[in-house]
């Protein structure tokens, strides 16, 4: 944050127009959105305010960038939480995050009119797309000159340099006859001055995205929006945790409570935004039992599937170095043997080792020498991984479990299974991907069956009776209750999910101010 | 320069913040004689099968002991990585009775405590563990399908004890927490294949010596 701005700072007795949960790419555009058009707002972030300069490479120790407060997974495919999922502290996942930013497929917002599987949002890509431009415009993004998918498209940075992995998929992809490009990274490869922030230095290649950018080159939301909402007056309060959302007689939200260094507090509020993502949003909704005359909340709970595919190579790899996941291919959003709906986007990866270790370690059984002469391949191994289309399933749901927090509050269980859908996907990426990998010569190929992200449970739409909230965000329930993360995204889509998440808060923001 | 084999070169990397300096030295100590979380009956069990899971002899040098068993015993107690399989109890007393579980099916099936297990009948009960063959059905104990999920937590909390130290950084030449100093941030110059930069370290791991005098 600069330290050129005094933030302006609000009574609980004050009522703020805006009271935000969270401080991620939910919260942090709508914050910043509705400061600048002169409303009170005040942002709730359960995390602390980590200084940038601070951040390790180290992944234990950068834990503490995740959301810490325990999830119970369940379903025959229980999701690993912690990496690629929840974050905490002032800028939320986005201080964790990878930074690969993909638009959204113009096709996957129609996928049930396509395939009459999954469902449609409730409008299409250029009702998006206008947001989708600012919010790139506004945090940096980097891509291609040329990008083989979307020709008119622009990028305001070169892309950061190839590394090892990066370089082996496009040898991969031509053998196969495959397009390939630089993938659009939110990132900057040149030094900048960010408004209300300061300076940004371009990207150091130091391979460290999801432990934290210590030089602000990866477009985050505590470098970029929420400055801004500072700037125009908007408070952020790290460290607090929102648990009990208070309402009058006629049920519309007056305040929240929350605990800050073990005291409790309450903030009146005008109207009340969560963006807390797609298990704490739902969490929050349920414990307070509210919002959820559709019995929408905490169901079809989505994922991408996310499937890996690493070999060994001759060469000194070194898959730390440089931007991890820079090659890109969209070749695979509608592939023409599918036998699944939707599609998948395939990127390179690089890993840090801990993170690259556990999902050795996890997918296979080797034990002994063996197992050390695996992890000693550390050096010479480059991975490609996909982000697909997950169908929503009533099976998959967020509930409250059996077991308290410590704040006394129910953990949530997240149910999570592949069906037909996210299987054939799976296999159908996981032979491309052994096939180019085969082909440039990698050796000891191994698939590794994961699923990343957090998607669904609000579910927008345009009936109340099947959705939680209405197209631009807004509770069907209470009117002054919004929603703004990616809970209320109702189909999956293939591509990584912050820029819509941003590119949705920004139009949810426009909702409000006209509201 | 010669270095004693506990204090790998990379802690004097100007390529490394304080911070991170910090956090790898830290690993340096062990954390204790007395376990912090589990008993001292399932701290033994662990001692013995580590050794059959992931013997480090063939990465280090002779004579260096990272401390495994008391590192993961202690990380039990430490702050933990946000989830749980649904179907385990949480994290301490999973391995707790995961332990246990081991060593009573040692008892029944060869009338010996796990640790006095010969390897490879300790290797072999942990195949059938990650083969889902091997649980009890009784209070304090796991079945057969908890144990399965539990050693994928176990070689998960191995790896990220193994791979996150400075030792073994240095032996497999892994430049990861080289990202860059605080007053300098260096990051990396090359990123392509073999192009190692000169403040990178070389593999010294007996493993990997051939392929390293290769290059």
């Amino acid at each position: 944050m600069s330290s050129t701005i005094v933030m302006k700072t609000f009574a609980e007795t004050d009522i703020i127009d805006a009271l935000i949960i969270g401080s991620g790419a939910g919260g942090a555009p709508l914050a910043a959105e509705l400061a600048r058009n002169g409303k009170s707002v005040v942002v709730l972030e359960a995390g602390p305010a980590f200084p940038a300069t601070g951040h390790t490479p180290d992944e234990v120790a950068a834990r503490e960038l995740y959301w810490l407060h325990e999830r119970l997974s369940a379903g025959t495919n229980p999701q690993a939480f912690g990496g690629n999922n929840s974050g905490t502290g002032l800028g939320g996942s986005m201080l964790h995050y990878g930074a690969f930013m993909p638009r959204m497929d113009a096709r996957d917002f129609h996928l049930h009119t396509e395939t009459g599987k999954g469902v449609d949002w409730p409008f299409g890509l250029d009702e998006l797309l206008p947001y989708i431009e600012r919010v790139e415009s506004f945090i940096g993004v980097s891509g291609p000159a040329h990008y083989p998918w979307d020709p008119e498209r622009r990028y305001a940075y070169a892309p950061p340099p190839a590394n090892s992995a990066a370089l082996k998929m496009r040898e991969g992809c031509d053998a196969l006859g495959l397009r390939h490009a630089d993938g659009p990274a939110a990132l900057i490869t040149r030094d900048i001055e960010q408004p209300h922030f300061g300076t940004r230095h371009g990207c150091a290649n130091c391979g460290a995205c999801h432990q934290g950018c210590r030089n602000g080159a990866k477009s985050g939301a505590d470098n970029t929006w929420l400055p801004m909402a500072v700037a125009y007056g908007a408070e952020l309060r790290p460290g607090c945790f929102a648990h009990t959302i208070e309402r009058d007689s006629s049920g519309r939200v007056t305040g929240v409570v929350y605990r800050q260094n073990g005291v409790e507090h309450r903030q009146k509020c005008a109207t009340l935004v969560l963006a807390a993502g797609a298990v704490e949003t739902p969490r929050l909704l349920l414990t307070n039992g509210i919002a959820n005359s559709s019995g929408q909340v905490g169901q079809n709970y989505m994922t991408h599937v996310s499937t890996q595919v690493w070999g060994e190579f001759d060469e000194d790899i070194r898959p730390n170095r440089g931007y991890p996941s820079l090659t890109i291919t969209e070749d695979m959003m509608r592939p023409k043997d599918a036998d699944f709906v939707g599609g998948y986007l395939v990127q390179s990866l690089g890993m840090m080792p801990a993170t690259w270790g556990q999902n050795l370690a996890r997918s296979t059984t080797t034990r002994g020498p063996a197992f050390a002469r695996a992890l000693a391949g550390y050096n010479r191994s480059a991975g490609m991984g996909i982000n697909g289309e997950c169908l929503p399933r009533p099976e998959n749901r967020v509930t409250l479990s059996d077991e308290k927090d410590a704040f006394g509050i129910p953990k949530p269980l997240i149910e999570h299974s592949y069906g037909p859908n996210e299987w054939a996907m799976h296999h159908h990426a996981a032979r491309l991907l052994t096939q180019m990998w085969e082909a440039v010569g990698a050796k000891d190929i191994r698939v590794i069956d994961r699923a990343a992200h957090m998607i669904g449970t609000c579910r927008m739409g345009t009936d109340a009776g099947s959705s939680v909230v209405n197209p631009v965000g807004r509770s069907f329930d209470i009117d002054n209750l919004w929603i703004s993360d990616h809970s209320i995204f109702p189909s999956a889509a293939a591509a990584n999910p912050a820029l819509a998440i941003m590119a949705l808060s920004l139009r949810t923001a426009e909702a409000m101010l006209k509201a | 320069m010669s270095h004693p084999p506990d204090r790998p070169e990379i802690l004097d990397s100007n390529h490394l913040s304080a911070r991170t300096h910090e956090i790898l030295t830290s690993r340096l100590s062990v954390p204790g004689t007395q376990p912090r979380t589990l008993s001292l009956q399932a701290y033994a069990v662990l001692d013995a099968l580590l050794l059959v899971l992931l013997p480090l002899d063939e990465i280090l040098p002779p004579g260096t002991d990272i401390a495994m068993t008391a590192r993961i015993d202690a990380a039990l107690s430490g702050p933990r990585d946000g989830w749980r399989f649904a179907d385990l109890p949480p994290d301490a007393e999973a391995w707790e009775s995961a332990l246990l579980t081991l060593d009573d099916v040692a008892a029944e099936q060869h009338g010996l405590a796990f640790i006095h297990l010969a390897p490879d009948l300790r290797g072999a009960l942990l195949d059938a563990v990650m083969d889902g063959q091997i649980g009890l059905e009784r209070e304090g104990r796991l079945t057969a399908s908890q144990m399965k999920r539990w050693s994928g937590d176990l070689r998960g909390e191995v790896v990220d004890c193994v791979m996150s130290d400075p030792r073994i950084q240095q032996a497999l030449g892994i430049s990861s927490s080289l990202t860059g100093g605080d007053t300098v941030f260096q990051g990396f110059t090359e990123v392509g294949p073999d192009s190692r930069e000169s403040f990178e370290p070389k593999a010294t791991a007996p493993l990997l010596q051939m392929a390293e005098s290769s290059e």
